[in-house]
């Protein structure tokens, strides 16, 4: 054994591996098919020292660069050409044509372009190399490289890997969180089944460790350590374990130790008073200082006697810095336009319906269901009831004044709390009109807007809890449809007559940021995260169960738990663009050029002319917001389940 | 087929907007009516239990919102339904003219396997309001064209017929849950994707 010369023994074996970037010394290899090689090479006469390489070889003849991705090619056709290569190996490894890379080299590595690109980084930002997989993608590489080397996701970019040395802080906090475990004294039957996460690859378990710490993290955070159980622990492993390792096609995004802040309280104040509000104009009427008015108005709300008056600036029909002139002379001008807009379609003949179809058809589901809402309430409540008359008529006039919206199912939820409020036809139409401004997208033909918040949602839902959104994903409620009717009409339907009023001036202010509602939705949903996740339940289970939250929501406590989410959201480090786009935060990819997400956008390598085949798909930026794979894929079940 | 495995019918009642779904719905589950239900939101479902032919199965009804454009959603509700149920008024001609339409986006979201002999159900409710618009006559003809579709009137008001079209909907379901079952234990796998369609059928509609 001892005086043989160098052996060679191969790992892995990929072919059709076009070499993308390459150090200087490699420049006309550049864009040239060929395979990539992972060899195991035992020095002679020191048999311990065994030594892995990575090596990219071109291939002798020159494949038309033109070929097609071939998706059906994946496996069995690597491990073929492995036995028929195989007889060229080992010595064949020609300097001028092969790239070899050192494992030691890799501090990182990237997948992207749905798993058919990967790049290598020495650590320094400097890329070493890159690959385009043409036949198939880069899975099974990936794979090897995770029993090689030891990985964990980025925290800034979910589609870089980084290699950890056993010196990293990443490596040392995982080591401290499997102690911390240690220390609960679990019996056997749980250290059981951590063994083979030991025993698979380093990968495997560090992406499990990574999602049990956020766990324990989790648990402890919130005051009673006893919640965490065995059978908690148990279950948030297994379910989490399974799509670990190797899930078909998208990777499996692994939160490699991404802590959040710890959540402050954010106890809800007094609403804001009469005096208060009275104190803040000044001698022409105008308010002195609309941002502490706004910010007094998130924190508590508005007293019911100023409420009316109040409800006219937040809903944007008065100005905010306008004077008493200015008001009074609105509201002569806006009286006006109203009844010119009513005129138009009471003056419609039963003829002239009979021949606009689109007209008539909007009518006639005003009239359905203004006498469907709120009729518990005293003042909608009985026959021939006026409101409920008034009710259809701001609706009709709303259908005049936006025709191509016209009048969709909702819009009489959110209108009803303003007319049983202000108790004036001219008044409440404004007001609605400036409500609708705020939610139009909810409405959309196609359903869009609706679409586009449930993604938010779930977005932000991973980025909070992602032990529920991972949960949800893989009970076939990924879609968020179970929150439709949440967002379509702002808890309408979940929250009684006084509450919404609260909630909704509350939400009106555009405090703290973009879309707190989706936060709202977010702390509901992780609040009763333990009964969602219950008996495995699935979609049916789940939307019965929130159906059934109806009415039994705590309002104010759903407000102070969103906000200590928005505050943990906006300190935590592994904050993405994404998240940042949907709350309304400066995006820190458009601003810090330096930044490491930036760089990794510059190189993003999708320019090359020759990859935009139909088949690539952008996964890296639209319009500088950061897009992980899985929410494409989330975006893509979405809009395929709308079709 | 003996065993005494829990059954769960799935049904999907579908039609325009305010044709009486929800009412529908309420009356057949909890014998109530209401003149204060809100238009349906998203969607929801009810369950009850019945006994056909000395079976207890479990129904579980599925209402959603009429209005067209949320049509779109349906995919996420309608999978796996074993009948669907059509609900027009038989005081208001457009809700009984949009009745091929619904039939036809259920078909194609929900998908069944054997969508030719999927089974449908049809009911003109508010049977108690004056003036008819739609006759019986008129209802039934639709229904022959449509592998006699059974059509029941009903009044989800005062409860009439209700319960008997239920129990209709219910032994549809069933009879199309044991056709399938039966499917998936005559054929190996291969045959089952492909070659759902009986001999008699007329043309390979499925598979796709
Ligand atoms: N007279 C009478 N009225 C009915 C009957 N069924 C329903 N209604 C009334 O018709 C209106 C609409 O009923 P819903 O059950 O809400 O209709 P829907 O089909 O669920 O409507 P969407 O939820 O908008 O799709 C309500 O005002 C009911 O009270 C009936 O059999 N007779
Ligand atoms: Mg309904």
């Amino acid at each position: 054994m001892e005086t043989e010369p160098d052996e060679y023994h191969d790992c892995f074996m990929q072919d059709g591996v076009l070499l993308k970037q390459a150090p200087s010394s490699h420049m006309t290899a550049l864009n040239t098919i060929g395979t990539l090689y992972i060899y195991e090479v035992t020095r002679s006469g020191e048999s311990c020292n065994k030594k892995l390489l990575l090596e990219w070889k071109q291939n002798d003849i020159t494949v038309d660069s033109d070929v097609q991705y071939q998706e059906w090619a994946v496996v069995n056709t690597v491990q073929k050409r492995i036995r028929t290569l195989s007889e060229n190996m080992p010595e064949h490894h020609n300097r001028s044509k092969s790239l070899k890379i050192n494992f030691d080299e890799i501090k990182s590595f990237k997948v992207c372009n749905k798993n058919r690109q990967l790049t290598f980084y020495d650590g320094t930002s400097e890329r070493i190399c890159g690959f385009l997989f043409q036949h198939g993608n880069c899975e099974h590489l990936v794979g090897m490289l995770k029993t090689i080397l030891k990985v964990g996701v980025s925290r800034r970019d979910k589609q870089i890997y980084v290699v950890y040395d056993s010196n990293s802080p990443e490596f040392q906090e995982l080591n401290r969180s499997f102690a911390a475990l240690n220390l609960k004294n679990e019996d056997n039957s749980f250290w059981h089944m951590f063994k083979h996460f030991k025993e698979n690859p380093y990968e495997g378990s560090l992406g499990a460790f990574a999602k049990v710490t956020n766990f324990v993290y989790r648990s402890v955070e919130g005051s009673d350590p006893d919640i965490l159980s065995r059978d908690e622990l148990y279950s948030s492993i297994t379910e989490l374990d399974d799509g670990v390792p190797h899930s078909g096609g998208e990777y499996e995004v692994i939160n490699a130790l991404p802590q959040l802040p710890r959540r402050k309280e954010f106890p809800r104040c007094n609403p804001l008073t009469e005096e208060q509000w009275r104190s803040q104009f000044n001698s022409l009427g105008q308010l002195e200082d609309v941002d502490s008015i706004k910010n007094l108005i998130f924190r508590g709300g508005v007293s019911p006697t100023i409420r009316k008056e109040v409800w006219k600036f937040l809903l944007d029909y008065f100005p905010w810095d306008s004077t008493d002139l200015d008001r009074q002379q609105l509201i002569n001008k806006k009286n006006e336009e109203y009844y010119v807009m009513k005129l138009q379609w009471k003056s419609i003949s039963q003829k002239q319906e009979d021949n606009f179809s689109d007209y008539a058809q909007r009518k006639c589901q005003v009239i359905k269901d203004v006498n469907r809402t709120d009729r518990t309430l005293e003042f909608y409540a009985g026959d021939n009831n006026i409101n409920i008359q008034t009710l259809g008529d701001i609706l009709m006039t709303y259908v005049m004044y936006n025709f191509d919206l016209g009048y969709v199912q909702g819009m009489s939820d959110l209108l009803s709390p303003i007319l049983w409020l202000m108790q004036d036809e001219n008044d409440s139409f404004w007001c609605f009109v400036g409500f609708m401004e705020k939610v139009m997208s909810n409405f959309d033909i196609d359903q869009a807007g609706m679409k586009e918040q449930l993604t938010q949602l779930r977005v932000l839902l991973s980025f909070i809890d992602p032990v529920l959104a991972n949960y949800l994903e893989k009970h076939d409620c990924g879609n968020m449809f179970f929150c439709f009717r949440w967002l379509l009409v702002w808890f309408k339907r979940e929250l009684n007559q006084d509450d919404i009023l609260r909630f909704w001036e509350v939400l009106w202010t555009g405090y703290p940021c973009h879309n707190f509602h989706l936060l709202v939705s977010v702390a509901i949903l992780e609040h009763e995260s333990e009964a969602l996740m219950e008996n495995d339940n699935g979609f049916t289970e789940i939307l019965k169960y929130i159906n059934e939250l109806s009415g039994k929501l705590n309002m104010e406590l759903m407000l102070n738990k969103a906000e200590g989410i928005y505050n943990q959201i906006k300190e935590a480090d592994h904050l993405t663009d994404s998240v940042r786009s949907i709350l309304g935060l400066p995006l820190i990819g458009t601003k810090n050029r330096g930044s490491e997400e930036q760089s990794s956008q510059q190189e993003s390598p999708f320019e090359s002319p020759d990859l935009s085949t139909p088949r690539t798909e952008p996964c890296c930026s639209v319009d500088n917001v950061r897009i992980s794979p899985d929410e494409i894929a989330f975006e893509k079940s979405i809009s395929s389940s709308f079709l | 087929m003996a065993s005494r495995k829990k059954i769960l019918l799935k049904v999907v009642i579908l039609g325009e907007s305010s044709v009486g779904k929800t009412s529908l719905m309420n009356q057949y589950v909890n014998r109530k009516f209401s003149n204060q239900y809100k238009a349906t939101i998203g969607a929801d479902f009810l369950t009850k239990e019945v006994t056909i032919d000395d079976r207890t199965v479990t129904m579980q009804i599925w209402d959603t919102a009429g209005q067209e454009r949320f049509q779109s959603l349906g995919v996420a509700f309608y999978r796996g339904a074993d009948c669907c149920v059509l609900v027009f008024d038989v005081t208001a001609p457009s809700t009984f003219k949009s009745l091929d339409s619904w039939r036809d986006e259920f078909l194609i979201q929900a998908s069944p396997r054997d969508p030719e002999n999927f089974p449908f159900v049809l009911l003109g409710n508010k049977d108690d309001l004056e003036p008819r618009a739609i006759s019986a006559k008129r209802a039934q003809q639709w229904c022959q064209n449509k592998n006699n579709m059974p059509y029941f009137e009903t009044s989800a008001k005062s409860g009439s017929n209700v319960e008997q079209a239920f129990l209709a909907i219910a032994k549809n379901a069933l009879a199309q849950q044991n056709s399938t079952v039966d499917l998936y234990n005559e054929f190996p796998d291969q045959i089952k994707l492909t070659n759902t369609q009986k001999p008699s059928g007329s043309g390979d509609s499925c598979s796709c």
